[in-house]
């Protein structure tokens, strides 16, 4: 075998997949993720089949796909923020409570490569998982409104995020001697990711410049944040209600960007229109608005004219380095932190 | 093979280990005996180079643990003190799993786990779950799976604790049989008189110290101060007893449990001049036996005075 494989191919990653197949948890955990994921899915359908007996363009299936889509991969990310941690945190610390550790270190295989074997057989679940969600998914190509590439990359965004929460979990487990603080924490920062950068989105938002050209952006710490790409993936439109302070105008956004505008023709009827964003919109109270954002891309800031979901894709593959590395530095038998300086064994005499 | 130099290691304020030296020549089976908590899984755990020494250095067959730790880990097989075993596997499975770790090619790996299955009597159990197997047949698998790299220096940290008698016995033979094959053995134990049998060389420790070393026999001389007589009389204890004390051969003379012991300095021509001077005095003398000084008499010696 060559080197890569070597390295990408390890025995744990073998064992972990036969301990883990032969147990009852796995197919029930995977049955409860079809039905929970299905179950959404059929309620949400029936929800918008019910509303839109009262609503005169909402029975279009377009309308029933998007809304679908963007449900199902948001209720998705949800799940797999709960799973992955726990198949995670207790990887290695696990190993250490039933002193199979030691085991392992005085083998040939480095310490990466049981970090790596562990993350892989984790990782392989999320991602047999995720292929179970296929055929759900693809039910919302029955009602269309959705194209392929918006399905790869939020399933992009999924995987990336719960391969992030994944090596959290790993990193966590590595530095905790017990499971429990391990869960506990993968848990805090599976939140931290996920909400915790959405909340201080709303909590710290980007102050607009009303002389700006162009749009402003929500902080750039809230992109590492899963929820905010699907969301534009699953809308195909912009973010225009978070992260920046009075983003939300009182009127005139509309899903797809820009800002509407409505008159009143002299038979009576009231008619709206879609007003593409200028750099200065007035808003029907007559104040200035700052501009509003259209389209999928980061209109301004650290990661001006990126896709949102780019943005996430980056953010969060940085984090799985630093967790990797960390994970590795603190898993060796023998801790040689960088920080510390090792004293060399002298002999006395 | 292995070579241990002025081992110590210190956690916080406590020293685990001070100032630790021992040598295990090739081939030898060394038995490492103290009380619980003197040292002997610290001392193990840095030769298997899972631990860092505050100072000194050890190496085994050539190789500083704290230098060449992959080195070290391709000559030695380890065994804790607790059995390292996953659910859900076969005990065959178990063994190719830790050959798999050792980097062994595929198509060996079948090979030695039967060849090491057989060598610790577990052939009928190869498709056992290994959570299932006894502590016994747990022990025995460990020992196999600490083998699986046939590596020559095997470190066993209490291998026969919580074993019933049959098993030690059993974990016995196959040591004896290990040493044939011309393995170094570093057993750690607190079960003296099976270590006075099985080893040929021992280590005492107590509270991080190292109190003597040396093969079997000249630790127990150098540590129990002469040899021991059993003296049995019919009803003349007293006087034998006082026949016995001025003797410029005996050091010591006790009562116990109807027989006297005496220790004397000397050989076997001494011990038979003793015997004449009894019966000379008229003592009648109806058993007469050397006792042989065991590890359990030269342990406690070595450490009394700690107590």
């Amino acid at each position: 075998m060559n080197p890569i494989a070597v390295a990408l191919w390890n025995p744990i990653v073998a064992k972990e997949y036969r301990s883990r197949m032969r147990t009852w948890r796995s197919p029930l955990a995977m049955t409860v993720y079809v039905l929970l994921l299905g179950g959404l899915g059929w309620a949400i359908f029936s929800a918008m089949a019910y509303s839109s007996r009262n609503s005169y363009n909402g029975g279009q299936a377009a309308n029933y796909g998007q809304g679908l889509f963007l449900y199902l991969v948001l209720f998705q990310m949800v799940l797999l923020a709960f799973i992955t941690p726990a198949l995670t945190a207790g990887a290695i610390s696990s190993e250490r409570e039933r002193q199979t550790i030691d085991l392992l270190f005085v083998t040939k295989l480095p310490a990466f490569s049981i970090l790596w074997g562990k993350l892989l057989a984790s990782m392989s679940f999320v991602l047999l998982l995720l292929l179970l969600s296929v055929p759900i998914f693809s039910l919302v190509f029955l009602f269309g409104g959705i194209e392929l590439d918006q399905v790869a990359a939020a399933f992009l965004v999924t995987a990336i995020s719960a391969l992030t929460l994944g090596l959290i979990g790993i990193a966590c487990s590595t530095a905790f001697r017990r499971t429990l603080p391990a869960t506990v924490t993968a848990y805090g920062a599976a939140f931290l990711v996920l909400g915790g950068t959405l909340l201080f989105g709303l909590l710290f938002p980007t102050d607009p410049d009303p002389k700006a050209t162009v749009a402003p952006a929500p902080p750039a710490v809230t992109y590492l944040s899963p929820i905010i790409p699907l969301i534009t993936i699953g809308t195909n439109g912009p973010i225009t209600n978070f992260g920046v302070r009075n983003g939300n105008p009182l009127y005139g956004t509309s899903g797809a960007g820009g800002t509407v505008a409505c008159s009143v023709t002299p038979g009576g009827v009231k008619s709206c229109y879609s007003v593409p964003s200028g750099p200065m919109v007035k808003g029907l109270i007559g104040q200035p608005y700052p501009v509003q954002a259209s389209g999928t891309m980061i209109p301004s800031g650290l990661f001006s004219g990126w896709q949102y979901w780019q943005a996430t894709v980056t953010l969060q593959l940085a984090i799985c380095v630093v967790a990797l590395i960390l994970g590795a530095m603190l898993l060796s038998p023998i801790r040689h932190l960088p920080w510390r300086k090792r004293a060399p064994a002298d002999v006395k005499t | 093979m292995i070579s241990v130099e002025q081992l110590t290691k210190v956690y916080g304020r406590r020293t685990a280990l001070d100032a630790v030296s021992f040598e295990v020549p090739k081939g030898e089976i060394f038995g490492f005996v103290g009380p619980n908590g003197a040292g002997k899984t610290t001392t193990l755990r840095i030769l298997a180079a899972l631990l860092e020494p505050t100072s000194g250095r050890a190496f085994v067959d050539g190789a500083d643990v704290s230098l060449q730790p992959a080195r070290v880990h391709e000559r030695l097989g380890y065994m804790p003190d607790f059995f390292g075993v996953y659910d859900q596997l076969t005990a065959a499975e178990y063994l190719d799993f830790y050959a798999a770790c050792y980097r062994l090619p595929r198509a060996r790996r079948k090979k030695i786990a039967d060849d090491l299955l057989e060598l610790v009597g577990l052939s009928d159990r190869r498709d056992q779950a290994v959570d299932t197997l006894s502590r016994g047949l747990k022990q025995r698998l460990c020992l196999a799976r600490a083998l699986v790299h046939d590596p020559a220096v095997l470190l066993l940290d209490e291998p026969a604790s919580g074993l019933d008698p049959r098993a030690r016995v059993e974990m016995r033979e196959i040591l004896k049989e290990l040493q044939k094959m011309g393995k170094t053995i570093v057993i750690s134990s607190h079960i003296l008189p099976e270590l006075t049998e099985l080893c040929t060389m021992v280590g005492i420790i107590d509270q991080g110290r190292m109190r003597a070393t040396g093969p079997v026999q000249d630790v127990i001389r150098q540590l129990t101060s002469g040899r021991r007589l059993r003296i049995t009389v019919l009803g003349q204890k007293e006087e034998a007893a006082a026949v016995l004390k001025p003797l410029p051969m005996i050091h010591a003379v006790s009562t116990l449990n109807g027989a006297i012991e005496a220790e004397y300095e000397g050989d076997d021509a001494t011990a038979a001049a003793i015997l004449q001077t009894l019966t000379a005095a008229g003592i009648k003398v109806s058993g007469f036996s050397q006792l042989e000084g065991g590890l359990e008499d030269a342990f406690m010696r070595a450490t009394e005075d700690e107590q």
